[in-house]
């Protein structure tokens, strides 16, 4: 009898789990780290716990469900156990993910539940304006688990609400006219004084042939009014035009993109004190196809009152407070966001876009803290980027010369120089080895200035951001790791004290000078692409808090497997 | 070289430039904060009588170069009671200083001269006004007791027979509104009840307490006084509901809420809680029905070895809509 049963059960999977036509597939992750932490300051601290361990194991399982050829429904649920929880203390469940799509009458592409959106960099996209350089070895590790907790997918920003997304094609003069249309709610109406609040815009896109494709973009934040006893409704309008003019020859390819557009935000009631602005953004390019080589020269006109919080939302808000060893000193000081709780604690990320300027740290990207879509900046860059056929070197480059537009309490303006630099070389590629050799380097340098009449206008602050690594598989699949990751900031700077409207009110004093390292090592067995081990053993030094610098000592553990 | 026209015309018409905005800036002009600071008008009060009572209120005015954080202080001279506000700004005016004649420092204000001082941290300039009062503030609102009658008919009282015990209204210039305030201490080594006074509901001419029935906008308020180097006195309130309206409280099929202070700070101290936060007994359903209070229990308790227990109270009133605003 239980072979039977067994037979049974089988045959039930292998209807459900084919590889192709599939009705039922399993798909999710899971993920244990196990860390310990030794953290040390003044020596006269008594009151910080010096040492720290914990740990987790986390599983997303997610059920997508292919009722008919055209539907597909995901429904994802986590289960999280902190290690040391006990009969169920410690042990959280939760909906990671819920959605379904599919084509209707094999025209129209929609998708409700959540969503991940993007549509164009000035409209709706998810900037890296923390980040700035890219990262392999243990570096890489942490990043891809904070891009998986927080839904970060090539720039886009995770929602709640529906799209759509259909394309017409012609015969003559255009070839097809593509379009996408979204609206995601962004917080409930709590019936008093915060009302409904959506998001929702889209565009379209023609492609007349070879040459040219233009874009029409248009997005909106907007409270809907009658939703709550407050009739005061905010609005955020942002419409773009995109393009992009491309030519073809023999050996190369050049041409002209961008995008340009307004923007209007406000309050109803207070039609005067509205902020309307547009921006302009314009890059001519030019590809060498057999030499793999590229150049883009660009220019950048974005208004000191253009607001587009689709694209000008930070992943991280540093007006928030850290959860690892938040507090220290005898005088239990706040412990500022630092790289180091950036790349391992996800929590510090958002989750979507919020309506109002965010903080951000000078520090870490003062010339575009949020993204190309950074409002008050004028300027243009030059880039160049080389990728062998080989892929033995992978190399970006990229140089901006910025200033502000509009000066903040004085008629001077502050400059940016932002350089961008980033190398990947692979040795294994290089010697036609089968086990992998990559060895990155990554550097971003800003500086700002700002020359004024009086002394007290004066602002000098230069950042270096430096994270370079590499990952040398020893036997097969078992890797060495080793990283070093560098912020050095010294300097001063000027920066706006913003009320709730984000009007400025005031201006804080930032005064740095210090150095953040980062020396990690570590070992990493891959099973295979997506299931992994690695052990990292990890030094941080930090003395951006001059009267109290501080060090990490961490050692950890992390299972990660996708599926 | 067509293509190429096309190109230069595209770039042409994107890259032109926007309005000059050189002249402009956003936000406060730098040296209204980083400048030299100087006192551009001096502190001038809007009014040199004032009668709170009647509804007027007064304002001061000054002006200084720099955007700066500032503190104005009113300091009664018979009183001694302190009224202060802050803010930030270059400008000070009706705007950001006006007083509606509520005290910041115990005691309440009384009908006084009063000495106006403006301040500014980090700076030496202090800039000085007075302003008279001719009659303080009224609050709106249903008084328990302000002690200014002395004992009312109604009210009850238990006082152990400890040592040094003083259970009495007292009037010697000590009282945080007007003159009078009710004084309790005592050693009592065997007990936590010091002494307990019945606020009835009997002694204001009616079997339950003239309140809104609406618990959720009903405030009960208290001064309390903690004394030096004394941090061991609580007070226990509690309001007995008449839920069957039969004329008496019973504890065991009605509504007993309470809430208990523990006295461990000095000097007077104001202590308001909304009806609705109460914690209750819930014998008679847990409804807060304050319309139905027909007694109100203050409890004077102490640890009963921590030896000598001393505490005052004064105006105790139910407010609606708010917390007093003394």
């Amino acid at each position: 009898m239980k072979y039977l049963i067994l037979t049974v059960f089988i045959a039930l999977l292998s209807t459900s789990y084919g590889q192709d036509g599939k009705k039922v597939q399993f798909v999710g992750g899971a993920r244990s780290q196990m860390s310990n932490s030794s953290f040390k300051s003044d020596p006269s601290d008594s009151t910080t716990a010096p040492k720290s361990t914990g740990g987790y194991a986390l599983v997303d399982l997610g059920i997508k469900i292919n009722p008919n050829k055209s539907t597909e429904i995901l429904g994802m649920f986590r289960i999280r156990n902190d290690f040391g929880g006990f009969w169920g203390s410690g042990v959280t469940f939760g909906v990671r993910q819920l959605y379904i799509r599919g084509v209707a009458g094999k025209v129209l592409r929609y998708q409700v539940g959540n969503l991940d959106y993007k549509l164009t960099p000035y409209t709706f996209y998810n900037h890296n304006a923390d980040i700035l350089t890219k990262s392999v070895g243990t570096m890489a590790i942490k990043e891809d688990i904070f891009n998986y907790e927080s839904f970060y997918r090539k720039n886009t920003w995770r929602q709640q609400g529906a799209s759509i997304n259909f394309a017409l094609q012609f015969p003559k003069v255009v070839k097809e006219i593509e379009f996408n249309g979204f609206i995601t709610r962004m917080n409930p109406t709590n019936f008093a004084d915060i009302m409904e609040r959506l998001y929702g815009g889209g565009n379209m896109v023609i492609t007349q042939g070879k040459h040219l494709t233009i874009g029409l973009n248009h997005v909106s934040i907007f409270d809907l009014a009658g939703t709550a006893l407050d009739s005061n409704a905010y609005s955020n309008n942002v419409s773009t035009l995109t393009y992009d003019l491309r030519f073809d020859a023999k050996n190369f390819k050049y041409g002209v993109d961008g995008e340009s557009g307004i923007s209007s935000s406000g309050l109803s009631q207070a039609p005067e004190d509205a902020l309307n602005d547009y921006f302009l953004h314009a890059r001519t390019y030019l590809n060498f196809k057999k030499k793999h080589l590229a150049f883009d020269l660009g220019y950048m006109d974005n208004g000191a009152d253009f607001r587009s919080f689709g694209a000008q939302s930070k992943r991280i808000d540093y007006s928030q407070q850290n959860n690892f060893f938040n507090r220290y000193t005898n005088d239990q000081i706040l412990r500022p966001v630092s790289m180091y709780d950036i790349y391992n604690d996800p929590a510090l990320f958002s989750n979507g876009i919020q309506a109002g300027v965010m903080d951000y740290n000078p520090s870490m990207n003062n010339a575009l803290p949020y993204g190309i879509a950074t409002f008050n900046r004028r300027g243009g860059y030059l880039g160049a980027s080389y990728s062998d056929s080989a892929k033995i070197i992978d190399a970006s480059a990229k140089y901006y010369l910025l200033s502000e537009i509009r000066g903040q309490g004085t008629t001077a303006l502050k400059s940016f120089h932002y350089a961008n630099l980033d190398v990947n070389f692979s040795l294994s590629n290089l010697m036609k080895w089968k086990k992998k050799v990559n060895i990155h380097a990554g550097l971003a340098f800003q500086k700002t200035t700002r020359d004024g009449e009086f002394t007290f206008e004066n602002v000098d602050l230069t950042s270096i951001t430096v994270n370079t690594g590499f990952e040398v598989e020893v036997i097969d699949k078992l890797s060495i790791m080793a990283n070093l990751f560098l912020l050095q900031s010294k300097g001063t700077d000027q920066l706006p004290v913003r009320d709730a409207n984000d009007v400025i009110v005031n201006y804080s004093d930032f005064r740095v000078d210090g150095i953040e390292s980062n020396i990690a090592g570590g070992l990493k067995f891959a099973f295979s692409e997506k299931v992994y081990l690695a052990a990292m053993y990890e030094w941080n030094k930090n003395s951006f808090v001059v009267d109290n610098p501080y060090q990490f000592r961490q050692t950890s553990i992390y299972y990660v497997m996708k599926f | 070289m067509k293509k190429y026209g096309i190109l230069l015309l595209v770039v042409s018409v994107l890259f032109s430039c926007r309005k000059d905005e050189i002249e402009t800036s956003d936000g406060p002009n730098l040296t209204d904060i980083y400048g030299i600071f100087e006192v551009v008008n001096t502190l001038s009060t809007s009014q040199a009588n004032v009668d709170f009572a009647a509804g007027q209120s007064v304002h001061f005015t000054s002006e200084i170069s720099i955007i700066t954080d500032w503190e104005l202080r009113i300091t009664g001279q018979t009183s001694g009671a302190e009224k202060i506000i802050t803010g930030t700004g270059k400008i000070i005016d009706a705007s950001v200083s006006t007083w509606d004649g509520s005290t910041t420092n115990f005691p309440i204000f009384q009908a006084e001269v009063c000495d106006v001082m403006l301040t500014f941290p980090g700076e030496v300039d202090t800039l000085y006004s007075s302003v008279t009062v001719d009659s303080p503030k009224t609050n709106a609102g249903f008084v328990i007791a302000d002690f200014e009658s002395g004992w009312v008919g109604g009210w009850t009282s238990f006082i152990q027979s400890g040592g040094n015990m003083d259970f009495n209204i007292k009037t010697d210039g000590t009282a945080a509104e007007q003159g009078s305030y009710f004084n309790m201490q005592g050693i009592v080594d065997w007990d936590w009840l010091v002494g307990l006074v019945n606020f009835n509901a009997v002694s204001y001419g009616s079997s339950t307490l003239p309140l809104t029935d609406n618990a959720e906008n009903l405030y009960f308020n208290v001064l309390i006084y903690g004394q030096p180097g004394l941090p061991n006195s609580r007070v226990l309130f509690q309001f007995d509901e008449d839920e069957d309206q039969g004329g008496t409280f019973t504890a065991v099929n009605e509504d007993q809420f309470a809430i208990e202070i523990l006295i461990n700070w000095e000097g007077w101290k104001q202590v308001s809680v909304k009806y609705s936060d109460l914690v209750g007994n819930g014998a008679g359903g847990g409804t807060h029905n304050p319309d139905r209070i027909n007694a109100i229990n203050m409890l004077h308790l102490a640890d009963p070895s921590s030896g000598l227990a001393k505490s005052k109270l004064d105006y105790i009133i139910f407010t609606e809509n708010a917390a007093l605003n003394p």
